[in-house]
């Protein structure tokens, strides 16, 4: 089976099932904006949502992980994580299974990261698929990841009164068969699916002015442009749009002592390129300084140097770096002007 | 590990509210095993007796009156390790308000027909007058930081206070943004180490943990100018608990 | 190599994961820097490189790069000097003969030794720079026969600063090395040069093509040293670097170390200046 469907009224019956596999992470409405939570019932999930504050790296690469145990006297250390827990990312969008694909890339390039192949060894990704533009600040179609690219387990698509549900693995299969109210798609749901993909192209427009390949030009030739005084003018360096990234995966070694004074935890915690102590030595010299070149760093980190090392873009185009900036540094209009630079 | 005998501790009070020390006095069970560390030998709070010596001494309040410099100066003489507990001790808290005015004009305005009797001195931090060996920041104090700041001294290392904005705190807390909601709000421009505590629990961030060392100004008033603030509500809210060093900041508004 | 065997066994537990070791020796070395033998578990060799760096762990205090100023040919231990700068370091500063620490590593490209058999060298040290160039040149002596003439051009503020006194002296006397030593203020019994290194370069005498220059010191010496060694031409790819920068994990990851796209702490600390070049201004060191 390739293509299944699920009625939408047994949707409900489905996540029910899927909650006794693993815990069941999904988009939840806070406030006016989304999160990825724990659900308890099908009733919490809120399948039309614009990308969620945190893009669900907080699952696979966790703000504050644990990274081993330690005594100090006697010197001892011992694994921080005995077992890893399964567990299912449920609605993800495309474009954060593209984050997801780059931080694969990221952790399994040697030295490989354990943590991070742990839990992803763990993890199921049911996605689905966006029918229109969640809002004006994406860039998907120009990243290419408005639409499935593979990377995930299962994919949902929505048909007026159904799901279709893409077969992309082993482990998606299990999800879905033996269950009598998911069925094999017929004739008529990959007709429905093509029109469906059809009427897409005609909604979603790339958001850059120049093509990939373009952009990499362009970021090789401005690294010393006007752009980047610009944005620094209006950075706070509150470090939100790497936060929100779903690729960005900086992050800073802590150790906490417990009160005993000697046993103790290391952990690594998300950190920022943005701050300022983020290149400083002990000696005092700080290596990146200034906003505007932090900022720059940021932006190659996105379109230049990782496609440089992996091949890749780093940019998912979610929008979220632009959607979470209070002072409205906006990523496709950077990338733009770039473009537009003489 | 060899056993030395327990570090003395004592808390002492300036101009404040004693809150910070109430926070302290509500730890419950941590507040006991920190007494496995160390021997608590005055805090009014919760003991009445009173020790003369000690040796780490924890100052909550700021520094408002010439008495008050004397005696933070002799209590320095004797403690190993001074600490400061709390916003008014670490950058004078909502004390320094009263440096807006002239000295003369805040006493009547507070005293009255008494005014004339009042002694009182523009109020400043701690680290003004003496030498802080720790500093704890917060109104009032964040517990778990309290705890982290005693285990930096026991360990004998500095505690160092992020010099990060508590958004990135925040945005970890995956809260919804204030400014997301139209509302304004400091955490851009002040130092971490509270775990955005304010914002978690559906309020906004006052400032009370002092301003970043190298605080982006200008992008900062834009941003707040931008929601709808004048600039004298931007500086009134900067000021509300950094004004006895609103000097730098008021080089950096106007 | 049996010993790299466990170690690589080690880092696959968890990368993370330091391995417990011994302080064998420790003294100050000026009022600054303190000099550590250190001996890993089970007297493990480290199997380094010279011109490579170790991640000191003291749990509670985290972790800090450190490099590694013996040879790999010095088994059974390797030493480290260390200038009480930070968190990390002041600890190490309290810690003696006998203490236990951790240590991840050795991490990073290190000096190209097999690339300059044959070769003259110019080594010039400035500060603390003579640090990570030790096992350079201890390694030098080792295998002395494999390296033409050495040249070591040594920098610092003060002749009190002066680090492994004894130990230059000593390659002086055997004629191993041919020191030259500049200091920025002397004292009375300074008897060698006094000035900025980079006015001992042009005085000496080199056979560019043959020659491999190895510059180590505060980010600030590059530049002007780089000049003067271009201008006495030697090729790009013939002047080496090792680059400071904030190592966090060692392991290409935290970002903190990057220089643009690269990891420092995968694909340096050192870089040859043809390297350097590349950078499009992220590196200080770069000359303008």
């Amino acid at each position: 089976m390739k293509y299944a469907v699920i009625k939408k009224e047994d949707l409900n019956l489905w996540v029910k099932h899927l909650m006794k596999k693993a815990k069941l992470y999904a988009p939840k409405r806070k406030e006016n904006l989304f999160v990825f939570r724990q659900v308890k019932d099908a009733s919490e999930i809120c399948l039309s949502y614009i990308p969620t504050i945190l893009p669900p790296k907080k699952y696979y690469f966790p703000q504050k992980e644990k990274l081993l145990k330690f005594n100090i006297n006697p010197f001892l250390t011992s694994k921080a994580i005995e077992g890893f827990e399964d567990f299912i990312l449920f609605a993800v969008h495309t474009c954060d299974i593209a984050g997801i694909q780059c931080m694969d890339v990221v952790f399994r390039d040697g030295p490989e990261d354990p943590n991070y192949l742990n839990r992803k060894d763990k993890m199921t990704i049911i996605g689905i698929e966006c029918l229109q533009y969640c809002d004006e600040h994406a860039n998907c179609v120009s990243m290419g990841n408005h639409v499935p690219r593979g990377g995930y387990d299962l994919m949902m698509i929505e048909l007026s009164e159904k799901f279709i549900l893409h077969i992309n693995s082993e482990k998606g299969e299990k999800l879905v068969s033996s269950l009598d109210y998911i069925k094999e798609a017929d004739e008529k749901d990959m007709i429905s699916l093509e029109r469906l993909r059809e009427a897409k192209k005609k909604m979603f427009k790339e958001e850059f002015s120049g093509s990939l390949p373009e952009i990499y030009e362009v970021f090789d030739k401005r690294f010393n442009s006007s752009v980047w005084k610009d944005i620094a003018k209006q950075c706070v360096a509150c470090g939100n749009c790497t936060a929100v990234c779903p690729t960005c995966y900086c992050f800073d070694v802590i150790d906490e002592v417990e009160l005993s004074l000697n046993k103790g935890t290391r952990y690594r915690m998300w950190n920022s390129c943005l701050m300022d102590d983020f290149a400083k030595v002990a000696g005092g010299e700080d290596f990146r300084k200034g906003r505007d070149a932090r900022q720059r760093h940021r932006y190659y980190r996105k379109f230049k140097y990782p496609v440089d090392k992996f091949n890749r873009y780093f940019c998912t185009g979610c929008g979220r770096c632009t959607r979470s900036c209070m002072a409205g540094i906006k990523l496709v209009e950077t990338v733009n002007s770039l473009l537009k630079e003489p | 590990m060899k056993k030395q005998p327990k570090p003395r501790v004592a808390f002492f009070d300036f101009t404040d509210c004693e809150g910070c020390q109430l926070q302290i006095a509500n730890m419950g069970t941590t507040l006991l095993e920190l007494t496995q560390l160390v021997d608590i030998v005055k805090f009014r709070e919760i003991m009445s007796e009173e020790a003369e010596d000690y040796d780490i001494a924890i100052i909550e309040g700021a520094i408002s009156t010439d008495n008050d410099v004397k005696r933070i100066k002799k209590i320095r003489e004797k403690a190993k390790v001074l600490i400061t507990l709390g916003a008014c001790a670490a950058i004078g808290g909502v004390n320094g308000i009263k440096n807006r005015t002239s000295l003369e004009i805040a006493k009547q305005r507070v005293y009255g027909d008494m005014a004339g009797s009042i002694n009182t001195i523009n109020a400043m931090p701690v680290h003004k007058v003496v030498n802080v060996d720790y500093i704890i920041n917060g109104c009032p104090v964040y517990l778990p930081e309290v705890i982290s700041v005693f285990k930096c001294l026991l360990m004998g290392k500095p505690y160092v206070v992020p010099n990060y904005p508590v958004c990135a705190e925040c945005k970890m807390n995956e809260n919804v943004c204030r400014y997301e909601k139209d509302e304004e709000c400091l955490g851009p421009v002040t130092r971490a180490g509270c775990n955005s505590w304010c914002i978690n629990n559906g309020n906004k961030c006052y400032g009370c943990r002092g301003l970043l060392e190298n605080p982006p100004i200008d992008a900062a008033k834009d941003i707040l100018l931008k929601y709808g603030l004048t600039l004298e509500e931007v500086l009134g809210r900067f000021t509300l608990y950094n004004d006895s060093m609103g000097e730098k900041y008021d080089k950096e508004f106007k | 190599m049996i010993d790299r065997e466990i170690l690589l066994e080690k880092l696959k537990i968890s990368p993370y994961k330091p391995i417990k070791a011994k302080i064998i020796q420790a003294y100050m070395l000026t009022d600054k820097e303190k000099f550590l033998r250190i001996e890993l578990e089970r007297k493990i060799n480290l199997g380094h490189e010279p011109g490579q760096f170790v991640m000191v762990s003291i749990f509670g205090f985290t972790e800090a790069p450190i490099s590694i100023c013996s040879s790999p040919t010095d088994k059974g231990f390797f030493d480290l000097t260390v200038r009480n700068a930070g968190v990390l370091t002041n600890k190490l500063h309290q810690m003696e003969k006998g203490d236990t620490l951790g240590i991840r590593g050795p991490f990073g490209k290190g000096f190209p030794v097999d690339n300059m058999f044959g070769y003259d060298l110019l080594i010039v040290a400035g500060g603390l720079g003579i640090v990570p160039l030790r096992s350079l040149i201890r390694y030098i002596i080792h295998n002395r026969n494999d390296f033409g003439n050495v040249q070591l051009l040594l920098g610092c503020k003060t002749p009190q600063e002066l680090l492994f006194k004894k130990e230059i002296k000593e390659w002086l006397k055997r004629a191993e090395v041919n020191v030259n030593c500049t200091v920025d203020k002397a004292d009375s019994e300074w008897q060698g040069n006094v000035g900025l290194i980079t006015t001992l370069i042009p005085g000496v005498d080199i056979n560019p093509a043959r020659t491999y220059a190895v510059v180590v010191g505060p980010p600030i010496m590059y530049k002007f040293v780089i000049v003067k060694l271009l201008e006495k031409k030697i090729p790009d790819y013939q002047i080496i670097v090792s680059l400071e920068r904030r190592m966090r994990c060692g392991l290409g990851k935290c970002g903190h170390c990057q220089i643009e796209g690269v990891y420092v702490c995968q694909s340096g600390p050192v870089f040859t200046y043809a390297d350097l070049k590349n950078f499009k201004g992220e590196c200080h060191e770069k000359t303008a």
